[in-house]
């Protein structure tokens, strides 16, 4: 490397490379899309097709679904490149591996967490989602599931060593995934019946920041342990 | 005060001075264990509304209490193994997360016990059983890490990482399920165990209980942390006489 580059600039390639890679096998973007379809229409036939009783249960089913779709594409985030020695390169280079970090999670974000928030809205009419709960659910998953990309990420920075990693990372994972679980559900349910949202919105909020703030930190030096 | 922590580092000399204290702590721990059971079990009057089933109060609330702090405890051993390199730390830090989760394991099982009978039921959604029980899987996940990382110098950081991360989480984690609860139940009788209207014939043995099996939980990390420098510093001279002279 000749030329000196920016943290600024490396930040954005990385993203655009992650970006690419994803578009480039889109099996990334649709599986977890259809993980999370999959998950919201196992809960009807298993429960009950009672739109009452879905209506009652619909911000839950939809939370847990975006959850466990979160958990299943966590995998990409890291182990391709583990694989193919660029995690490596990302490791030595000049940059804080913060950035880099953070990069790699909104890209990650941006392919698994994004499309499901887009498609909640439907799959809550679906599941007879009260009308005065949409926007809470929807504003909810928004801020809520980046904090889901941010936190997975730690634990799959910890296994990214492992041969078979699937049922650890969940684990590890999913007990840490609970307050993000509680306040997006309790938004729903309690917007629902009359309270105000924005106190929600602001405790997902400071959730959000917190973890952008502290989460990578903690992959950054998971990484770098598993990579050693 | 640096040399003296340094010192604390090597585990020969822990195991030498653990060795030594080990025969006290045992002690006091077996006259205040058999002073707090008696008492607990035969002496304490039995509760106006509770009856003879307040005593699972007097093996629950120390367990509880002693559940909560192995997170800080292996947070604090983390943060030691991380920047000091300090293996002590991580030996402590192994031995800490399966006992921690048998300690939280009695206390949702001795908890249970108790609430079927006051609460008519083994189980509730309530905060403090949720946060108790999601704890549980926490600490089962630094194992199950802890034993999936071959590795023992990666493995002591990645669980070093994974502590101070749940450790942070545990607290975040007991707020939100006691808020979330909150909103939606009426609080548990468990609070009636500090209720300051009883007595001294019903705290004193408590508190006996409570410091005797805080003595049973340092006994217990000390003989495994014991244990564990035996394995570890095996091929080390000063283990290898030990044995010989054994």
């Amino acid at each position: 490397m000749t030329e000196h580059t920016t943290t600024a600039a490396a930040f954005r390639a990385t993203l655009a490379r992650d970006l690419l890679i994803a578009y480039k096998r889109k099996n990334d973007i649709v599986n977890p899309f259809m993980f999370f379809l999959i998950v919201a229409t196992l809960f009807p036939i298993g429960i009950s097709p009672d739109p009452q009783r879905l209506g009652e249960i619909a911000a839950g089913v939809l939370w847990i679904s975006a959850l466990l779709a979160a958990m299943l594409s966590m995998d990409n985030l890291y182990r391709a490149d583990y694989e193919d020695g660029s995690l490596e390169q990302l490791l030595l280079s000049p940059h804080p591996l913060y950035f880099m970090v953070l990069a790699k999670n909104i890209s990650h974000w941006l392919v698994s967490g994004l499309p499901v928030v887009l498609a909640s809205p439907l799959i809550a009419y679906m599941l007879n989602l009260p009308a005065d709960a949409y926007f809470a659910l929807f504003m909810t998953l928004l801020l809520g599931t980046p904090v889901l990309s941010l936190l997975g990420s730690i634990g799959v920075a910890l296994t990214v060593g492992l041969g078979s990693r699937g049922l650890i990372l969940a684990v590890i994972t999913l007990p840490m995934s609970v307050p993000v679980l509680i306040a997006g559900t309790m938004a729903v349910q309690q917007t629902h019946n009359g309270a105000p949202l924005t106190g929600y919105l602001a405790i997902l909020g400071a959730m959000l920041l917190v973890s952008i703030t502290l989460a990578p930190l903690a992959s950054a030096a998971a990484l770098r342990i598993s990579i050693n | 005060m640096w040399q003296w922590f340094f010192k604390l580092g090597s585990p020969k000399w822990f195991y030498e001075l653990s060795g030594k204290w080990l025969p006290w702590l045992v002690a006091a721990m077996s006259l205040l264990l058999v002073i707090g059971i008696t008492w607990a079990l035969l002496f304490v009057p039995p509760d106006y509304q509770q009856g003879n089933t307040i005593r699972i109060m007097y093996i629950h609330v120390p367990f509880a209490s002693i559940s909560l702090a192995f997170f800080p405890l292996m947070a604090v051993a983390g943060t030691i193994t991380l920047v000091w390199r300090m293996k002590l730390a991580d030996m402590v830090a192994k031995t800490a997360a399966p006992l921690g989760a048998w300690f939280t394991a009695l206390a949702l099982i001795s908890g249970s016990i108790w609430g079927s009978d006051i609460w008519g039921t083994w189980w509730i959604w309530d905060g403090r059983l949720t946060s108790m029980l999601l704890q549980f899987f926490l600490l089962v996940g630094v194992i199950s890490l802890r034993s999936a990382l071959e590795d023992t110098d990666a493995a002591a950081k990645a669980c070093a990482v994974l502590s101070i991360v749940g450790c942070i989480n545990v607290f975040v984690i007991k707020y939100s399920v006691d808020w979330w609860n909150t909103l939606h139940q009426p609080s548990s009788p468990i609070g009636m165990a500090g209720d300051s209207a009883n007595g001294p014939e019903i705290w004193v043995p408590l508190v006996i209980m409570i410091v005797a099996v805080y003595l049973f939980f340092a006994v217990s990390l000390i003989l495994s942390t014991r244990n564990e420098i035996l394995q570890r510093e095996r091929r080390s001279k000063w283990v290898q006489e030990l044995l010989a002279s054994a």
